[in-house]
């Protein structure tokens, strides 16, 4: 049981994810005190490496660091200055003569982060790599599932959206079906892969098809900036078939949870007025508590990794 | 050229004892012995005595484990030279080929500047000659590789271009294509095609199935090629071209390639080793070494390759060599440049797979890099026959060891076989009836280039 690196779901067994939801759960009892750190990670260094664009999961990172008492550096080169991936990698290699103890990474390419792991010495975390493997991701949102309904069996999700596009369809996907959560896609064809096999998953051509025996519906964000060819028609369509709107909110089965990672295009995905209700609805819309528990299970990756000798 | 002629001078006088001779026309292979004087092949009889020849002239090799082969033939290489000689030259690309035991082969006009000029065809054909080897030039089908305008067919004909390919790119207007296959056929050339649809290919880095959608990597779906073989299948038919179909990676480009040949339709295709030897699983863990184009397909896809080798759809095998520096494929998956070297494992990787694993004749299996690519080119047919100058590859079918960088003598170290374990080694190459390549303990060669 001993992980180096942190980059794919398809890495990790069912006792890893069993232990990383454990130990979420006592990091979220932390942040839960009105002291909210720990100095189980005094000492270490930890360094962010973006080469993307990221707010919400750097400052995730970022928290999530100082929360266990190590140093943080946030490095964001652009990608665009850097034209081969030597430089790439000469860059990172003579940040991390700095002596950091674990890098977390994210890129646009996918694959990036394994081949930035294979050349560097410490721990990685994947903070996002392309279209393929978002794995902080689907660990906060197994364990908001979890914290829910108290079990992960036979729990139905659908996920809902760009599969193709996406990094954090992908690991949710894998994850899901590997703790046995019972997994439907909703999605229209331009945006599924070609070949399903791999998900292996039966999907609805319209939300109302699914949404009134689903205990969770999880809405994805519509990546169009990963969508370089735009063959969907137009918003209005999208809104007919797969928009959360009020009417399919109400029409969720009793107890059902609704969740996205984050940030929402508001009236494409979900609509606005639906979020607005998030207060009154704190039990249904897991929005916001998905962030919180961001910090909580990165804290425990950090951990985790850099706890083991 | 006299000069090389004189520096080869001990080398083309050899006596090759007891080795047995692949005869790919026949398909048998027969134990014997051969002379050759002067770099020609003077007899092949199983009734020479060593004794009778002076041994201060003749070089004798001792061939009684090995099998003699017509010399090979890559009818798909990119020697890279002119204008990319970081990742290979003239001269590297033939060292590698005689490594690999290719006695001559074919190379792709997507250089800088593309050879679209008859003076850069005749440019190549000095440097082979001044290298004492047999290239074939292949021009540009259209100016600058551009798909618009028909590059000289004639002019660059006359100046020694062996055949016409945009390889690399592919014509996508289709009533262009037309014209190009009208003149084709009017002047009597060989188009080599590389079918691609661009707006199924666009950003796209892998095949499109499984193991992209498990990646998260852009997928090149197979109608890119299937569209674009049976788009071209229409055409040779409608103006009689005569077009070969290159590293073929799609099950159903195989069928209408059979199909096509059914009907009498001039066409001939070849497969790369990485498309019959490997799947997209190989993918798996973004090693560049497997970014080629045509994307390494689906299993199925492979096994279709298989049976298109088995019953004579495909006529060739070539490697497609296409060198890159280390600083284009150690990089990640979607900066990484497309292609794999294959000059020195056209040959192991055939004898693994195909005669290994799939059992096809030995002699089928040489034919596809000897006789069948140099006809297709429309050279002097391979084969070993008395009255011919020697070119001939000396292999050992059954040593086997794991490929690795090490062995590789072309500049360049982007193999998709590296680890692979490998059967089949080159012991000798001859070419144009000299001796140029001794393998004296496996991998560790003399360069006489």
């Amino acid at each position: 049981m001993s992980l180096k690196n942190i980059l794919d779901i398809e890495e990790l067994n069912k006792t890893h994810v069993l232990k990383i939801i454990e130990s979420t759960g006592y990091f979220k009892e932390v942040l839960g005190r009105d002291l909210k750190k720990v100095p189980a990670l005094r000492g270490k260094t930890i360094i962010n490496i973006f080469y993307e664009p990221s707010t919400r999961t750097r400052t995730s990172f970022e928290l999530a660091a100082k929360r266990l008492s190590a140093d943080v550096i946030n490095f964001s080169p652009s990608s665009s200055s850097m034209k081969k991936g030597e430089t790439e990698l000469d860059t990172i290699k003579t940040i991390l003569e700095m002596k950091a103890d674990l890098a977390v990474v994210r890129h646009k390419d996918s694959g990036f982060v394994k081949y930035i792991s294979e050349h560097i010495t410490i721990p990685v975390i994947n903070a996002g790599d392309g279209r393929h493997a978002h794995p902080t991701q689907a660990l906060l949102d197994l364990f908001t599932i979890y914290c829910h309904f108290k079990r992960m069996e036979k729990i139905k999700i659908a996920i809902v959206g760009d599969i193709l596009n996406s990094r954090v369809a992908r690991s949710d996907i894998s994850l899901f079906k590997k703790m046995d959560l019972e997994v439907f896609t909703v999605s229209p064809s331009m945006l599924l892969p070609e070949d399903m096999s791999y998900f292996d998953t039966k999907n609805f051509e319209c939300i109302d098809e699914i949404i009134g025996q689903c205990d969770v519906i999880y809405m994805l964000r519509m990546q169009f900036e990963r969508q370089n060819k735009k063959f969907y028609p137009s918003v209005r369509e999208y809104n007919r078939f797969f928009t959360l709107d009020f009417k399919r909110f109400n029409n969720m089965k009793e107890g059902a949870i609704l969740m996205h990672p984050g940030p929402v295009n508001r009236g494409i995905e979900i609509d606005g007025r639906v979020l607005d209700m998030e207060d009154r609805n704190l039990a249904k819309i897991k929005i916001g508590e998905q962030v919180g528990n961001g910090v909580a299970v990165r804290m425990a990756l950090l951990h985790y990794l850099l706890s083991q000798k | 050229m006299d000069i090389n002629k004189e520096k080869h001078k001990k080398t083309n006088n050899l006596l090759i004892l007891n080795g047995s001779i692949v005869n790919t026309e026949a398909k048998n292979t027969f134990k014997s012995d051969i002379v050759i004087e002067n770099g020609v092949i003077s007899r092949i009889s199983k009734h020479i005595t060593a004794g009778d020849f002076d041994k201060s002239i003749f070089k004798v090799i001792d061939a009684s484990e090995l099998i003699i082969c017509p010399g090979f033939f890559d009818m798909h290489v990119h020697l890279r030279e002119p204008g990319s000689e970081e990742e290979e030259d003239i001269k590297s690309g033939i060292n590698s080929a005689i490594r690999g035991g290719i006695t001559s082969l074919a190379c792709m006009p997507n250089t800088s500047p593309v050879i679209d000029e008859p003076f850069l065809v005749e440019y190549l054909k000095m440097r082979s000659c001044a290298n004492d080897y047999n290239i074939f030039p292949v021009a540009a089908i259209t100016r600058n590789l551009e798909g618009k305008d028909i590059a000289e067919f004639g002019l660059l004909r006359e100046a020694g271009a062996a055949a016409f390919s945009d390889d690399g790119r592919a014509v996508q207007n289709s009533k262009l294509m037309y014209e190009i296959m009208k003149y084709a056929a009017q002047m009597d050339v060989l188009l080599i095609l590389h079918e691609e649809d661009y707006s199924f290919s666009e950003d796209g880095v892998v095949h499109e199935g499984y193991f992209s959608a498990a990646k998260g990597l852009e997928g090149i779906s197979n109608l890119s090629e299937d569209i674009m073989i049976a788009r071209d299948i229409i055409l040779a038919k409608k103006t009689g071209a005569r077009i070969h179909f290159t590293h073929l990676s799609s099950a159903d480009s195989v069928n209408y390639i059979r199909l096509a040949k059914k009907e009498g339709i001039r066409v001939t295709c070849d497969v790369t080793p990485e498309h019959f030897y490997f799947n997209d699983e190989y993918i798996k863990d973004f090693n560049t070494n497997f970014k080629i184009k045509p994307p390494i397909r689906s299993e199925y896809d492979r096994k279709s390759i298989i049976e298109g080798i088995k019953d004579g759809t495909i006529d060739a095998i070539a490697s497609d060599h296409a060198p890159h520096i280390d600083a284009e494929k150690n990089i990640s998956f979607n900066e990484a440049a497309f292609g794999s070297i294959g000059l020195e494992t056209l040959f192991k990787a055939s004898i693994t797979k195909l005669l290994k694993s799939e059992k096809i004749g030995l002699e089928k299996i040489i034919g596809l890099i000897s006789a069948a690519p140099s006809e297709i080119m429309g050279a002097e047919k391979n084969n070993i026959k008395e009255g011919r100058q020697a070119n001939m590859s000396i292999v050992d079918i059954n040593c086997h060891e794991k490929y690795t960088k090490e062995m590789i003598f072309s500049k360049s170290k982007n193999s998709a076989f590296l680890n692979e374990n490998l059967y089949g080694e080159v012991i000798y190459t001859i070419v144009n009836g000299c001796l140029r390549f001794i393998n004296k303990i496996k991998s560790q060669g003399e360069d006489f280039s």
